[in-house]
Order: C-alpha cells, then structure tokens, then sequence
C-alpha cells in the first residue's frame, strides 16, 4: 500500500533478534512506510514482534538488519533521547514513569528536556491537558490519582512533545469507555495535525472506531498491510492470527448492512437507514 | 551450587560477612570477601561480580575520604564480603525454592515470605528502573552529561521506582491475604529441596566456625 503523502515512518527489511543477535528471530525483513497523519493499528498475537517493533521505532532497539527511518533520520546511532524530538511514546505501564509533584509538572517534562522555552511548553502542556480533559487535574500530584487517570497523565507527556509519530502500546488497556472516548478524540485531534499514529492494541473495537489502516504481524513477519475496515469485515481473515471481529462489525456483517459500517456512528446510521425502509 | 539445599547457600551467604566482621580486618576479614568474590566470580563474573563490585566501589570511595586508606581498608574489605554474599545469594537462589525448604522445616508462610520478597525484590526493582529508564529517555531525559545532569535526571529515575514499589507491596500484601496466607495453616510443601547429612555437617561447621571465631575474639 502506498502511503499518501511522504513516509514520516518507514521500515525497509528490517530484521532483529534479541542477545546481540543471536536469539531466535523476532522481526523478518519488515518492510512498510506511514505517510504523515495516518492512523496505523498494528496488530498481531502475543509474541508476534508489536513491542520490539515500538522499541526499534524510538531508539531503545536497533535492527540487525535494514533500516528504521523516522522522516530523514537513520534510527541507527540516534539515542532514544534524540529520537524523542520526532517520536512521542507511551508503553505499557507508563504510569510508572510519572514523578513531578503535579501532573501538569510531569506533562511539561518532555517539552522542558527537549530544550523548548518557557512559553512554548506553557502552551504544549495545557493543549495536551485540555485534549485528554486533565485540565481539572493538573495540579493534583500524579499518585494522588487512579491508575487510569495515571495513565491519561502518561499519555499527556507524550502529546505535549506534538511529535511527528505517536506510538502507543496498549494506550487503552485499563480504560472505561468514557476514558477510551478521551483517548480517541486526543489521537482524532493529534491525526488531524499530521501526526502520525502506530498503536499496538489487541482491543479492536477501539482500533475500529480510532484507526485507519491495520498492519498485522505474523511471527515477526507482516502478514497483512491493509485498510482495517477491509481487514475487519473479514473474519476468515482474523481467526487464523488469532483475532475475533469486535460486536459491531459482527453484527453489521449479520445484518448485511450496506458497506458493512465498523464505526458505531455509522452502524447507527445504516440501522436507522434501515428501520427507514418500508 | 544451585543444587545445594537453600539453608546451605543461606548459611554460606550468613557466614561470610559474619567472618569478615567477627575476624581482625583487614587481613583476616580478605579471606572470607575473597571466598564471596570467587562464588559471585562463579556464579557470573559479569552479572553477578561486577554488579557486587560495581555497588562496593562508593563505599570505598566515601570510606576512603572519611577514615584514609587504613580505615577504608578496614571497612571497605567487610562490607564488600557483606555485598558479594547478598548478590551471589541473590542470582543462586530462587525465592520459590527458599520457600519450599521454609515451609518443609516447619516455618510459618508469613515468615517464608518475608526472606522470599526479600530476595525476589532485586530482580524485580532491577527490571523496574531500567523500564523507568527507558520511558525517561523516550521523553528526552538524557542520562548523560555532567555530574550536575545526572543528579537532576536521578530523580526523574529514584521518584518512580521507589513510589511504584511502594504502591506494589501494598497490592502484593493484599493479594496475598486473599490467598489466605494469614489464615493460620500449615502450608504444603510440595516439593521440598532435598536435603542430605553432609549439607547438614556443612551448615553446622559454618555456625561452629562463626562461634569459634566470635570466642577467639572475645577472649
């Protein structure tokens, strides 16, 4: 598939192996591109190489073979902290990294480290409270509040650093569907100002209604590289790599809906439609 | 010696700080921090040694600058035997296994545990900063720079470890009163580490030969 506008992310063959190389694979010649402002899901099994993928992407891990580019940058040599300048990321368990006395402190965090003045992380720190609706919050210390809550505050750090590529690692693992809702208008928001999306999830149903296109890894190789719509209203396509069509495309599929809608708004719709007809 | 029984690595580990504090340092206490150092050595020159080695060198350093050569040797050679023992112990001796020999001599689940969190808290708070570290760094924080940089980031790094660490021994203690480990019972062992009489002779000449020393010096 070609991305539509210049990749801002691209894997061409890259292959990795933990222990220096000398693990069983775990990435086999993977090669695809992000153009700016896609919303990627990547998708796969437990063990089919999400993470490793992640870490490659923001400097923790260099291939063993290819090369991961982010915009013109050569990730080989480029330390995570340098990385940081394009690559926002938020992994499992990142309510453990929060440590500033207020969660609006520790969202400035990111901005401060990369050297932007006072002014500008003002302004990144507050948008990115206001995105995830943490405004009320921003002065409560961050182990004060719920693990969910933690996380949004996690998640806030990486928006505030307007990175050219979000990746997220499970960012709704642990969410209510209200806070599910803050997350997807956060990343809705961030997509529409270019930035492109990479999130590894196993919750479909979110992907679904946030994301565009499925990247879908197979022991460490990539199996399917399509529009998640197409990719979702295919069961015979999910079942071999382990995965269950979320409710809404299962019932949209039984009903024969036109287009076979995945989102809720237009499932609603096309049922609405359909009560319609005489 | 992964295979001996978990009382015998635990007496070892016991015996040899206790003989690098109860004989004359820091002649006599160089024999037992070199016993320690050759079973971490063994154990790992690179994951166990160096790390026992590397956590020592402040000390000697601060010992160094409070007490001069005489008395950094004095204290530095005891407390290295203190600290390869406890690595070495660490990275040979699985908590499961420690609690399995607990429960078959008779010891209450609560205090097993208490010696098993112990040691199973390295490992886990090891995996723990270095997944903070990795965060850290994905939201700019360099760990590099000068003395003053790395003071700074160090608190980024100390802040959230310690806290989390906190927060998990209350879920951990919650977790286990759930599974009933203050309920009073015996628990069963299921598979006790064997145990054999010349393991046996050996964890009792440790504790003769620590008694003999403490009386040579009390004489």
């Amino acid at each position: 598939m070609t991305p539509p506008t210049p990749p801002v992310l691209r894997f061409d063959g890259v292959s990795f192996a933990y222990g220096g190389g000398s693990g069983p694979p775990v990435l086999r010649e993977l090669s695809f591109a992000l153009g700016a402002g896609e919303r990627v899901a990547l998708l796969g099994r437990n063990g089919a190489g999400k993470s490793t993928v992640a870490r490659l992407i923001t400097g923790l891990l260099y291939p063993g073979a290819g090369t991961v580019w982010v915009g013109d940058w050569d990730s080989r040599g480029r330390r995570p902290e340098e990385l940081a300048r394009r690559v926002g990321s938020v992994f499992q368990h990142a309510d453990q990294q929060l440590f500033a006395r207020t969660v609006r402190e520790d969202v400035a965090f990111g901005p401060r480290a990369l050297g932007h003045d006072a002014a500008d992380c003002d302004r990144r720190t507050a948008h990115a409270l206001d995105l995830l609706e943490l405004a009320a919050l921003a002065d409560e210390h961050p182990y004060d509040l719920p693990p969910p809550f933690r996380k949004l505050a996690a998640l806030a750090g990486a928006l505030a650093l307007e990175p050219l590529v979000l990746v997220l690692d499970e960012p709704t693992a642990g969410l209510d569907r209200g806070l599910q809702g803050r997350v997807a208008r956060a990343l809705d928001e961030r997509a529409a100002r270019g930035t492109t999306l990479l999130v590894i999830t196993h919750d479909l149903g979110f992907a679904a209604e946030t994301l565009d296109r499925a990247l879908v890894l197979d022991a460490g190789r990539l199996a399917r590289d399509e529009p998640l719509h197409q990719w979702l209203v295919a069961p015979g396509r999910l079942a071999p790599l382990g995965f269950v069509p979320p409710p809404l495309v299962e019932l949209s599929l039984a009903l024969a809906l036109p287009g076979t809608p995945v989102r809720a708004a237009a499932v609603a719709d096309a049922l609405a439609a359909r009560c319609r007809e005489p | 010696m992964r295979r001996l029984h978990p009382f015998t690595l635990l007496a070892l580990a016991a015996a040899l700080p206790l003989l690098a504090w109860i004989l004359p340092a820091p002649r006599g206490a160089l024999a037992p921090a070199l016993a320690a150092a050759t079973l971490a050595a063994a154990a790992g020159p690179r994951r166990v040694l160096l790390p026992a080695l590397l956590t020592a060198a402040p000390l000697w350093f601060f010992l160094f600058i409070l007490h001069g050569v005489g008395g950094m040797l004095v204290f530095g050679v005891r407390l290295t035997a203190m600290i390869a023992s406890f690595v070495w112990l660490v990275a040979v001796l699985p908590p499961a296994r420690l609690v399995e020999a607990m429960v078959a001599a008779g010891w209450g689940a609560p205090s097993a545990y208490l010696f098993a969190a112990t040691l199973s808290a390295v490992p886990l708070l090891q995996q723990r900063a270095r997944r903070i570290v990795e965060a850290q760094r994905c939201r700019g924080l360099s760990p590099r720079g000068s003395p003053l940089a790395r003071l700074r980031a160090l608190r980024a790094l100390a802040l959230p470890l310690v806290l989390s660490a906190l927060h998990e021994v209350d879920e951990r203690a919650l977790a286990l009163e759930t599974r009933g480990l203050g309920a009073g019972h015996r628990r069963t062992p299921l598979a006790p580490p064997p145990d054999s009489a010349l393991q046996q002779a050996a964890r009792l000449a440790l504790l003769l030969a620590c008694g003999l020393a403490l009386a040579w010096r009390l004489r």
